[in-house]
């Protein structure tokens, strides 16, 4: 018995982290700033009232994904990165197998963001670091490694690693948030306001997804 | 006679016959350098060229190589498929041809359209049959340039092998007499004046994705372009095919 706190404490600390990756985290019924004037595409910036709602911690891994769809392949040792290369419609598909759903925009936005109107998800400042280095293609890590990349609610990844669908459309086109911005193999954190446009047929290797519920 | 302080009438007038002579020339050379022909014109190479033409559609090569003898040229179809052969161009008459507009995004940065013809891989395939350990396909071009693409990703929609563009058979610059059209891809991943496809059964890195930043997947990602039709003025774009502008 008096090795059983010893046990625990390496089980913690040894065990992968995708152990936790459906982990989910409430976001309070209330008001929030979506969107941001100075931006084209994020303009007008306004405030929104939300219900409560809840969202994965982390960005659906390739083991989690795997799990509902065994014809999920990927590379060896990139089980705990992102699930990428899944359409709108697989993505919606395995969040109903599990009873949960894809976010809305606005319910990813607030959960990225809070309620003080921050440009990133730890505040408002650019980090000096870039998050990716020069290379044409996108290098996945493990969903939650970046520290610094969390919210205020503690949602992880949401301005950097892959872009996420959401359950919302425009123009035709599903609304995708929060992943890189490459500006000819330089890298850039996407803002909170954001939004890429994309067909929901499209299957992109930096994009991939997280639940609500 | 007049004077305009030391400079005299006659003076004044040779000068001013001498500086427009000189105005008209230079403007002269400017017209001819406008038209100017790229640096491989009229020589039996072709290689990396923004000039002439080229100025709306950038033209990238690994090497200077010799332009292509289209009465001698084979299409070499070689390694893990069932069949494998030699093609002449007639051999592919009997393709269909699908004609497509698609935008060519180097991963330089600048992007220009164009309109594509050739035929998919699928109809290749179907005479060269590929083994199913056969994972992808190396292409060897005819500047020493390879690259690998995925055999999931060369059947995809809209990714043909083509001998035409804009209604004319593919120039040398260009990439004559076969190249491959991946438009979700960068550039680097649409190898130009084919000689060879041989299957293999490993994923391999190109020439480029050996030597430089470069994924061997080559998605186009999210970002900004700089289209040069449109004068380079940034757009962004959403990543995969560019087919907003």
């Amino acid at each position: 018995m008096k090795y059983f706190g010893i046990i625990i404490f390496i089980f913690l600390t040894f065990c992968p982290v995708t152990s936790f990756a459906s982990e989910m985290v409430e976001i309070p019924a209330g008001q929030f700033i979506m969107g941001n004037d100075h931006d084209s595409h994020a303009t007008p910036q306004h405030k929104m009232h939300l219900k409560k709602f809840s969202i994965d911690v982390y960005e659906v891994s390739n083991e989690e994904f795997a799990i509902e769809n065994p014809q999920h392949t990927f590379w060896e040792d990139s089980g705990a990165h992102p699930a990428t290369n899944i359409t709108w419609q697989e993505a919606q598909a395995y969040c109903e197998k599990i009873g949960k759903r894809l976010p809305r925009e606005e319910e990813w936005e607030k959960a990225a963001r809070g309620e003080d109107a921050r440009i990133y998800p730890w505040g408002n400042k650019k980090p000096r670091k870039k998050p990716h280095p020069f290379y044409s293609g996108l290098i996945k890590r493990r969903v939650g490694l970046n520290k610094k990349d969390i919210s205020p609610y503690g949602v992880r990844d949401m301005a950097g690693s892959i872009w996420e669908w959401t359950a919302s459309d425009f123009y035709k086109k599903k609304i995708t948030k929060g992943g890189l911005w490459n500006f000819h193999l330089e890298y850039e954190f996407s803002k909170i306001f954001d939004r890429n446009l994309v067909l929901s047929s499209s299957r992109l290797p930096f994009l991939g997804f997280r639940c609500a519920r | 006679m007049r004077t305009l302080g030391k400079l005299t009438r006659r003076l004044f007038l040779e000068r001013g016959l001498w500086a427009t002579s000189i105005l008209f020339w230079n403007w002269l050379r400017g017209s001819v350098k406008a038209e100017e022909l790229h640096s491989y014109e009229g020589t039996d190479f072709i290689g990396k060229t923004r000039e002439g033409e080229f100025k709306n559609f950038y033209i990238n090569f690994w090497k200077p190589m010799r332009r292509i003898n289209g009465d001698t040229w084979k299409l070499k179809v070689s390694g893990l498929c069932d069949a494998p052969q030699s093609f002449t161009m007639e051999n592919f008459d009997s393709f269909t041809t699908t004609t497509q507009s698609s935008r060519m995004k180097c991963v330089e940065c600048w992007s220009a359209r164009a309109q594509w013809s050739g035929f998919s891989i699928q109809d290749l395939e179907q005479l060269v049959k590929p083994q199913s350990a056969a994972k992808g396909v190396l292409f060897h071009c005819g500047d020493e340039y390879k690259e690998y693409l995925s055999r999931e990703a060369l059947n995809q929609d809209r990714v043909l092998l083509v001998h035409s563009m804009n209604g004319k058979p593919l120039s040398d610059a260009h990439g004559f007499p076969l190249r491959l059209i991946a438009p979700s891809k960068y550039g680097y991943k649409n190898p130009k004046a084919i000689l060879e496809m041989e299957y293999v059964s490993e994923h391999q890195a190109g020439t480029w994705s050996k030597i430089g930043p470069y994924s061997t997947d080559g998605t186009i990602l999210p970002g900004t372009d700089h289209p040069l039709e449109f004068g380079k003025e940034p757009r962004r774009i959403s990543g995969g095919e560019i087919t907003d502008y």
